[in-house]
């Protein structure tokens, strides 16, 4: 199925937001024992943003392929005596990653729209 | 409604203060001496608790209806059971009967590397607080008609 730059943005910034707050709620975790850090897979996220009804169908019949697309631990630092695995500096350039990216997606539908817009004003010379 | 970002970073910043408080009354009281027979001073410790449940499957927020409240809150203060410290002053009027004054647990070390380590994590929260508020107007101003 092809998806027009509205939907794709669209679905782009929504995981890009969704990935935001479960690194913020990272940070805000960062000294609460036994907490381990969460993201979402950023591929799979939008995958099913982009096509749910496939996404889901991929879900049900295979469990073993990798499109799972909720909330997952990032269990990949050490994890600290109080079981916390957070880790304030991976999180902060998760963090900064993630904006830039969400705005340049922002920069890219601006950009986009205003082609459209574009595209459709009649010709100013008349012919 | 209360998952996004500036609420969430509010619960960790309310979170930390919380806990620099009890570091500041702990420091107050490294000194404290106690009559013998009565109950030394003990170092207060915050305990934190994510709030209510995050990660596994509860926290997608594909469902926008089922999503969960997230950030962290204070879920109640600890007493350290460390041992008081006693020192011979047999002149105070607090020594007991063989010279000795109980003081409290408090370890001065202990409570500067708990502030700094909080101090991190304000400060984390902070920069995270600026950096959603300057996307929010940068992408904002990105639809801004030329």
């Amino acid at each position: 199925m092809q998806v027009g730059f509205l939907d794709f943005y669209g679905g782009v910034l929504d995981v890009r937001d969704q990935r935001s707050t479960l690194i913020a709620n990272n940070i805000a975790n960062a000294d609460t024992p036994g907490y381990k850090a969460v993201d979402v897979p950023f591929a799979a996220a939008l995958q099913a943003q982009l096509q749910p009804d496939e996404a889901n169908a991929a879900d049900n019949t295979d469990d073993t392929n990798n499109t799972d697309n909720s909330v997952q631990y990032r269990a990949s630092t050490t994890v600290g005596l109080n079981g916390n695995d957070v880790s304030l500096d991976a999180e902060r350039i998760e963090a900064s990653q993630n904006g830039e990216a969400m705005l340049g997606a922002t920069t890219f539908l601006h950009q986009s729209t205003n082609d459209l817009v574009m595209a459709l004003r009649p010709n100013p010379n008349g012919i | 409604m209360s998952n996004d970002i500036f609420s969430l970073v509010g619960s960790a910043l309310e979170a930390q203060n919380a806990r620099m408080g009890a570091i500041a009354l702990n420091l107050a009281n490294v000194d404290s001496i106690t009559p013998p027979g009565s109950q030394p001073y003990r170092a207060q410790e915050v305990v934190f608790e994510a709030s209510p449940v995050a990660g596994g499957d509860a926290g997608v927020s594909d469902g926008s209806d089922t999503a969960p409240d997230l950030g962290v809150m204070v879920a109640g203060t600890v007493q350290s059971n460390a041992a008081p410290k006693t020192s011979y002053d047999p002149s105070s009027p607090y020594a007991d009967a063989n010279g000795y004054v109980t003081g409290s647990n408090v370890s001065q070390v202990d409570q500067m590397v708990d502030l700094i380590d909080s101090q991190n994590s304000y400060a984390a929260s902070v920069a995270l607080l600026q950096q959603a508020s300057r996307l929010d107007q940068q992408m904002i101003g990105s639809f801004q008609l030329s």
